[in-house]
């Protein structure tokens, strides 16, 4: 009889440390974890200010406890012209040298897709491998990236990206078209 | 008695407004940042094309008292606009900066005309000048990659204010006319 009892309060024991961990796993993953429409919106303030504040604003971009990086996410700025990284949160080493010789684990030529993506009016997402701040390896990445119009520039590329593994580029583009212009999607 | 020999003020402003278009445009093109275009604006540019500028008054040519203490305004006011955006005062956009290039223009044009009855020189430096900031309008509003095309088009407007000083002061020193700076393009 007491052998069950105990058996019994220890598979209770078992099971509330079970559901407080995959609980507390989930709220730690929702908190950690950086969404599409979060990485759209600091894209478009960031152009925005860059937009308003000119080269003034690129300082803040490379602050790594600044008010572009949040969660497991940053905002990014590049020049397509000129094939330099003009401000990267997480890698300063990065900043001011060439970028479209970037490649993937995969070879995917990273920023020649993400110069053609913000090529468009709406800018556009692109999937390929990067590390995720903090972890060992590199994991599954898509990236939003605009082109943000600046006094006596031709102008810089912008981005930011979510770690995910099912979402796809399609999807994401056609959210970030609905969030550019909400009343063509009125039906 | 001998009158004392007076320097020509215009050898400061050419130099000022051609040095700090320069630099501006080696920004333009993407070869450095903003900061030395803004230092050399203020004083550069700025503060001694002015002065230049203030001092042709007593020469009694007022385009060049225009032009200097104009164009030495110009870089002042650039200067400080860019430093405004840095410190949240007054912050510019770039449709703002657009619009302080426009009204520039305009007042660019006028001085063309001017320009086009001193001599072919100075017809072709504001020729040049007033393309430049056209190209700089545009690009401010809706063609960005015009920058790169200003940038380029504005170094040769340097060169060509240099080339005017460079006229004055090797005449100077030599004794003789060494640069000729050409008929005006409007006669009588």
């Amino acid at each position: 009889m007491y052998s069950i009892r105990k058996q019994t309060r220890q598979a209770l024991l078992a099971l509330t440390v079970t559901i407080t961990t995959v609980l507390c796993t989930a709220a730690a993953a929702d908190e950690g974890a950086a969404t599409p429409d979060e990485v759209v919106t600091k894209v478009w303030s960031a152009a925005k200010v860059l937009q308003t504040k000119g080269a003034s604003a690129i300082p803040s971009l490379n602050n790594a406890d600044g008010p572009w990086v949040w969660k497991d996410s940053y905002v990014f700025a590049f020049d397509c012209r000129l094939d330099r990284m003009v401000a990267h949160p997480m890698r300063p080493d990065l900043v001011g040298r060439p970028i479209m010789q970037v490649t993937d684990n995969n070879g995917k030529f990273i920023f020649k897709e993400l110069c053609d993506a913000a090529k468009h009016k709406n800018g556009g997402w692109v999937e390929y491998q990067w590390t995720r701040p903090g972890a060992g390896q590199t994991s599954r990445k898509l990236s939003y990236a605009v082109t943000a119009d600046l006094a006596f520039s031709t102008g810089i590329q912008v981005a930011a990206g979510v770690y995910d593994e099912t979402l796809s580029v399609e999807q994401l583009n056609k959210m970030t078209e609905q969030l550019a212009d909400p009343g063509s999607f009125d039906h | 008695m001998e009158q004392q020999k007076q320097g020509n003020p215009a050898v400061v402003g050419l130099g000022g407004f051609g040095l700090t278009t320069m630099v501006l445009q080696f920004h333009n093109v993407g070869w450095m940042g903003i900061g030395p275009v803004i230092w050399l604006g203020l004083i550069f540019g700025g503060l001694a094309q002015m002065i230049a500028g203030f001092q042709e008054k007593s020469t009694g040519n007022n385009f060049g008292y225009c032009a200097f203490t104009a164009y030495g305004a110009f870089w002042i006011s650039l200067a400080l606009l860019l430093i405004g955006n840095q410190f949240n005062i007054y912050v510019s956009s770039k449709t703002d900066i657009g619009w302080f290039l426009v009204a520039w223009t305009l007042f660019t044009a006028i001085l063309w005309i001017g320009a086009l009855r001193i001599h072919g020189a100075m017809a072709t430096t504001f020729t040049l000048l007033l393309i430049g900031f056209i190209l700089l309008d545009l690009a401010h509003f809706g063609y960005p990659q015009l920058t790169v095309v200003a940038g380029y088009e504005l170094m040769a407007t340097a060169l060509a204010a240099w080339y005017m000083m460079a006229h004055v002061i090797f005449a100077d020193v030599y004794g003789r006319s060494i640069l000729p700076v050409g008929n005006p393009w409007i006669k009588a």
